[in-house]
């Protein structure tokens, strides 16, 4: 009973290391052979990427654009969670609020990031401030939503719960009503991470001269740097799942694990 | 969360913002940061090359520049950047610049770019001699305002064709080699470098270059708000003047174009060398830099092909776009007094 206990940890830890190992290995190796099957020599090789990739890093770009887009994305990303969260809450608690704003966020909230670009440059100009509009605009939408159905789909049992203890106003908030939306606000704010991460090339088309994304741009006008188009993307598919298991991290505080299943 | 927010706000501050330089002024860049830079907007092409040129020029020669060259990715984000006062000069296409002014814009041309520089490529497989073959056939333009669409009208008309004979598609000039290759299109036209990189990687041959079809043909011209002409003449007045010596010394020898190839590749376009030489050698008069001040019958015949072309209605005159002010004999202005990189 207990060799099994203890071992099977161990077989599901390998199991979910090689698994993803070996389909990046056949994705890879099929890469590879559509290619060299295409005899193009525009669309790089998979070493032509892995090449590229060590040249932005003997050139020192790599680590300034992965912080330049980082820095970007925690700065719009933060303000969103800082105006989404406490928006969602008021909304889904107060009905009159959400009859009053619930329309314009879904009106606002299926516009894509790069029709917002001449705004951005029109009210923020061709600084950081720009990028980092966009990308607030792209993550406090998923936000809201989510923080106002958390609210709104809560147990009524917590409520009047709360309320035979004589809970009201700021506790009755602090105490039952915040705890019972976070994991729903949790998962919209991963989701939300994502989609932040996600417009980095968009928001990265305004002027700016740093980041992942300008790094595509900039790729695209050098000629033929396809291996550098590609590198970018390679990079902000690994940075998003970095970020991805960093956030799967909060998932697991007490306050928040009580609300998800037991898989 | 705060740490990490503080943590990478520094980190993108000292990679990338130059935060070091800003805590630790020395006399020489506080004394010249009192008289804030303006910025000139400019895509890496060579129809702007002037721009890059004249800054790295005033550099060497004078340790720093009076204006800032900033570097854009597409028409749209470079015009509105314009347009919203970010950058009170900006390289811009000519046809753009005089729709702009027929908008209402205070916009005025104060020079031209470049003349020429521009060609048609065609795959090199395909049997595609002469204009007329291209009837029927698909060819991209970078922008509607574009003078490479104008250029495509002027051809097919003297070619006896009409605009319906063929399919013109808008596409991101560096967009278009690839699509050129894999022969998503029959032909593609724009400024340079992206012509040249279809023939330097072998697939790619001139239908024709417009020298050929249209002498002396303008695309970018260096356009300035209105305002910034009225409370900082002085400044623009150098700004242009820098750009007429930079392209005088553009064209003063090959040597001095073989510097710039290296210098703008490496430090402002991020593009390989080999490509600006070969499009600034093969053959010497692909693009040119000289006799660049503005000429009222060059302007017209682009009135007249843009309302041929739809995109111009004919209210904005002459005089109402341009300012010829700032340079009245172009004879008089030398080439910049550097001898170049490797002396």
């Amino acid at each position: 009973m207990t060799a099994i206990a203890t071992s099977r940890p161990v077989g599901r830890t390998t199991l979910a290391l090689a698994l993803p190992l070996l389909t990046a290995a056949v994705l890879i190796a099929g890469w590879h052979a559509a290619v060299v099957a295409s005899g193009s020599d525009l669309f790089p090789k998979p070493y032509e990427v892995v090449n590229g990739i060590v040249e932005l890093a003997e050139r020192g770009l790599l680590v300034k654009y992965v912080v330049a887009s980082l820095f970007r994305v925690t700065w719009g990303f933060s303000l969103a969670v800082l105006v989404g969260v406490p928006l969602g809450l008021v909304l889904g608690w107060f009905r009159p609020a959400y009859l009053a704003l619930n329309p314009l966020i879904q009106v606002l909230r299926p516009i894509s990031p790069i029709a917002w670009i001449p705004v951005a440059i029109l009210w923020f100009g061709i600084e950081d401030t720009a990028p980092i509009f966009l990308i607030f605009l792209a993550s406090v939408f998923p936000i809201t939503v989510s923080a106002m159905a958390a609210v709104q789909n809560m147990q009524q049992v917590y409520l009047r719960a709360a309320k035979n203890f004589g809970l009201t106003g700021l506790p009755l908030f602090a105490r039952v009503i915040l705890p019972a939306a976070l994991p729903q606000i949790l998962t919209g704010i991963r989701i939300a991470l994502g989609v932040a991460w996600l417009v980095v090339v968009a928001a990265e088309m305004i002027a700016v001269q740093s980041g992942l994304g300008y790094l595509i741009n900039d790729a695209r006008n050098a000629g033929k740097r396809y291996d550098l188009v590609v590198a970018g993307m390679v990079l902000i598919g690994l940075v998003g799942l970095v970020l991805d298991l960093l956030v799967r991290r909060l998932e697991r505080f007490d306050s928040v694990r009580w609300g998800y299943g037991q898989r | 969360m705060g740490l990490w927010t503080v943590a990478i706000t520094a980190a993108h501050g000292f990679l990338n913002l130059d935060w070091a330089k800003r805590f630790r002024p020395d006399p020489a860049s506080a004394a010249a940061g009192n008289h804030e830079k303006f910025r000139v907007g400019f895509l890496p092409v060579t129809c702007h090359l002037t721009c890059p040129v004249t800054d790295f020029i005033n550099k060497q020669l004078a340790g720093e520049n009076l204006f800032e060259p900033m570097r854009f990715n597409g028409w749209p984000e470079l015009k509105e950047a314009f347009l919203a006062g970010r950058t009170p000069a900006t390289f811009l296409l000519a046809p753009m610049a005089i729709a702009l002014r027929e908008q209402g814009v205070p916009i005025k041309v104060v020079y031209l770019g470049h003349r020429d520089g521009s060609a048609v490529m065609v795959h090199k497989d395909s049997d595609i001699r002469r204009m007329q073959d291209l009837r029927g056939k698909r060819i991209a333009v970078p922008n509607r305002y574009s003078n490479q669409r104008l250029l495509i009208f002027r051809a097919l008309n003297d070619a006896g064709m009409r605009i319906e004979d063929v399919q013109l598609i808008e596409m991101p000039p560096p967009d278009m080699p690839a699509a050129l290759f894999a022969k998503a299109v029959d032909a593609i036209s724009s400024g340079e470098p992206f012509m040249a990189q279809t023939e330097l990687d072998g697939y790619g041959r001139v239908l024709w270059l417009t020298k050929d079809v249209w002498p002396n043909f303008i695309s970018c011209v260096l356009a300035v708000h209105e305002d910034m002409i009225r409370d900082h003449r002085e400044v623009v007045q150098e700004l242009v003047t820098g750009i007429a010596k930079s392209g005088k010394w553009l064209d003063q020898t090959m040597d001095h174009r073989m510097d710039a190839a290296q210098f703008v590749a490496k430090n402002y376009y991020n593009q390989h060398p080999r490509l600006l030489e070969f499009v600034l050698s093969k053959p010497p008069d692909r693009v040119k830099y000289t006799n660049l001040s503005l000429r009222r019958g060059d302007f017209e015949e682009i009135e007249k092909l843009g309302q041929q072309a739809g995109i111009l209605k004919g209210t904005a005159r002459f005089e109402d776009y341009t300012d010829c002010s700032f340079v009245p004999d172009e004879s008089a202005i030398p080439p910049h007094a550097w001898p170049g990189l490797k002396k």
